[in-house]
């Protein structure tokens, strides 16, 4: 992590790290949301990386939704075709605009 | 119709040399207008607009330019535009010097036969108050070869005031000072600093009040602390540092007299309280400890067992605490609980440190060897608190005598949000009758003597380039909203550009 950089923004880099979790994290161990990495004290390192390592972030996470996918495909329901074909999965019209879905909807999806 | 001017005897008419005199005559400017000085110059080209009818081969449309690539030079440095803005500037060499301008002095700060000149703030000191930021950069102190401030009526009573503080031992007064905006609140403040250090008082100062509640600075838990109270030891360690600089000569004579438990081991017998206070802002981990320990020092009316060893124990000078916008401490700060819940301002330690010393006490004395406390509200920069305003307003119904069962007292609004802590602060000073000790003063505008004062510093300094009349006075003075001192100056900074 950037030294420069606020701890707000270097926890929103993680996947699976928003605004709202940030925020929170930032509140539970007692640091301001404008304060620097460089600037926190070695106790408040040490209890955020506790926490990290407790929370489903990044690869695993990824593999979650990963997962999530290829058991809805592997059950044969409705979403996991959708998801196959590459098309919207929570019923939307098709007609026109489905570039998203179409980029995106894979059962091994980019995340 | 036939014209009534026959041509022919007009152009018999005696055509006059026309003569441009070289030199203006006198200006004739009405006292008052809103009419630009120079009008514009008809000549000029009026823009193209694509109004009106086509012109002979010429579209409607809107024609797109191609913009040129602007050159971008790099940005300043990190934190150098702040510093700019921030940057105080107490000297102009442009200006004139005033003739005859008296400093402040322990003479001055009493002479009522001075009220409503400007006196200037001595020299040596500037480097003090410039340690306390008794200076704010819109402040208009730019703009003169070095500062003054006006000796107004509330100054002087000031002055009698910090006298009397001095004769009689152990005396507090309590003041929070309200006005509209451009008043002199700060700059009320600041002669009070300057009188402070006149008298070789302590002058403790909390120049941004804000700056402790929109979590921009570090915060924590205070161990052992039921309910949850937090410290901001960045914060305490920057109000040390403050502290240290500007008393360092009172502070430098005086030295540890009690025990301080929690700092033994770093404690030296014999330490000045300059090295106690420089404890904390090397190690703004301790900040806290050691600014309570500072407290407890400056308020000791005599040592503790033996720990003044060494060196006999002094009496304390009396204090001057100032704090600059009170509203932003009667409401929830920015920062956040462990559990995500909002913190209210009071339970800052810091905060609630300089809240409690407004509380009346009856078994301890706010502060035992005296002093002036000064809470000044801002109208600038104000958060609107329902529950701070009316509590003010019954406190200013009390002081005018108004009963508290009168139905003229004012009354709490039933469908308002209430902030019971905010109102428990000062409820016992709005229900209270007796006054004196506790005041709100609100301040207003300058006197038309005083304002006269005021416009003959500037016409003195060169800024203002005309003569000083009754007219001119009575005219400035209405124009700035009966006298208020902030507007006077921008008005009289002003006729410089229009003259």
């Amino acid at each position: 992590m950037e030294t420069l950089k606020t701890q707000q923004k270097s926890l929103e880099s993680f996947f699976g790290i928003g605004q709202h979790t940030s925020a929170r994290l930032l509140g539970r161990f007692h640091i301001h949301p404008t304060a620097k990495v460089g600037d926190l004290a070695n106790k408040q390192v040490l209890d955020l990386t506790a926490a990290l390592s407790g929370m489903k972030i990044e690869n695993d996470l990824r593999r979650q939704v990963l997962d999530d996918i290829k058991r809805l495909r592997d059950t044969g329901t409705y979403r996991g075709r959708r998801h196959a074909v590459g098309l919207p999965v929570r019923g939307q019209n098709t007609r026109s605009q489905i570039k998203t879905a179409v980029k995106l909807n894979r059962v091994d999806r980019r995340l | 119709m036939a014209s009534h001017f026959c041509y022919g005897c007009l152009l018999r008419l005696r055509q006059m040399p026309r003569v441009y005199s070289m030199l203006p005559g006198p200006l004739v400017t009405a006292p008052f207008h809103t009419t630009p000085p120079r009008p514009a110059n008809p000549m000029a080209r009026k823009s193209r607009s694509l109004e009106g009818p086509p012109k002979y081969r010429e579209s409607k449309s809107a024609r797109m330019r191609k913009r040129k690539p602007v050159e971008r030079s790099r940005p300043p440095a990190v934190g150098e535009r702040k510093a700019l803005r921030k940057r105080i500037v107490l000297s102009n060499t442009n200006a004139l010097e005033v003739p005859g301008m008296q400093d402040l002095s322990e003479e001055t700060m009493l002479d009522s036969r001075l009220r409503g000149s400007v006196v200037g703030l001595p020299l040596p000191m500037l480097n003090q108050l410039l340690a306390v930021q008794a200076f704010k950069p819109t402040q208009g102190w730019s703009i003169f070869r070095r500062p003054g401030t006006v000796l107004r009526r509330e100054t002087l009573e000031m002055g009698r005031l910090v006298n009397r503080i001095g004769e009689e031992k152990g005396k507090v007064f309590k003041k929070i000072i309200t006005g509209v905006r451009g008043s002199g609140k700060s700059v009320y403040l600041l002669q009070a600093m300057a009188m402070g250090f006149l008298k070789n008082w302590i002058v403790v100062t909390v120049p941004e009040p804000q700056d402790l509640v929109i979590a921009h600075t570090a915060y924590g838990t205070l161990p052992g602390s039921n309910p949850v109270q937090y410290v901001q030891n960045a914060a305490t360690a920057a109000l040390l540092s403050r502290t240290a600089i500007a008393n360092k000569e009172v502070l430098s004579g005086l030295h540890i007299s009690q025990n301080h438990e929690g700092l033994k081991s770093l404690l030296q017998p014999n330490m000045t309280l300059e090295d106690l206070a420089r404890l904390g802002v090397q190690t703004p981990s301790i900040a806290w400890p050691v600014f309570q320990a500072l407290w407890a020092e400056l308020a000791a009316t005599e040592a503790a067992g033996n720990a003044d060893i060494g060196k006999p124990f002094k009496p304390r000078p009396p204090m001057l605490v100032t704090v600059d916008g009170l509203s932003h401490w009667m409401t929830n700060s920015r920062y956040r609980s462990a559990e995500y819940e909002p913190i209210h301002a009071h339970d800052l330690v810091f905060v609630n440190h300089f809240l409690s010393l407004l509380q009346p006490t009856t078994s301890k004395p706010t502060l035992p060897n005296g002093g002036l406390l000064l809470y000044a509200t801002s109208a600038s920069n104000n958060p609107t608190i329902y529950s701070f305003d009316i509590a003010l307003k019954q406190i200013i119904a009390s002081q005018n005598g108004i009963d508290p069962s009168s139905p003229d007292f004012p009354r709490l609004d039933p469908y308002a949000k209430i902030d019971e802590r905010v109102l428990n602060l000062f409820n016992n000073h709005a229900r209270s009758t007796e006054t004196g000790e506790f005041e709100v003063r609100s301040l207003g505008g300058l006197t038309t003597d005083e304002a006269r004062g005021l416009l003959e510093h500037f016409a003195c300094s060169g800024l203002l380039r005309e003569k000083v009349t009754e007219e001119l006075v009575g005219e400035k003075w209405s124009l700035a909203g009966g006298g208020i001192i902030g507007e006077m100056e921008r008005i009289a900074r002003r006729l410089r550009a229009i003259v």
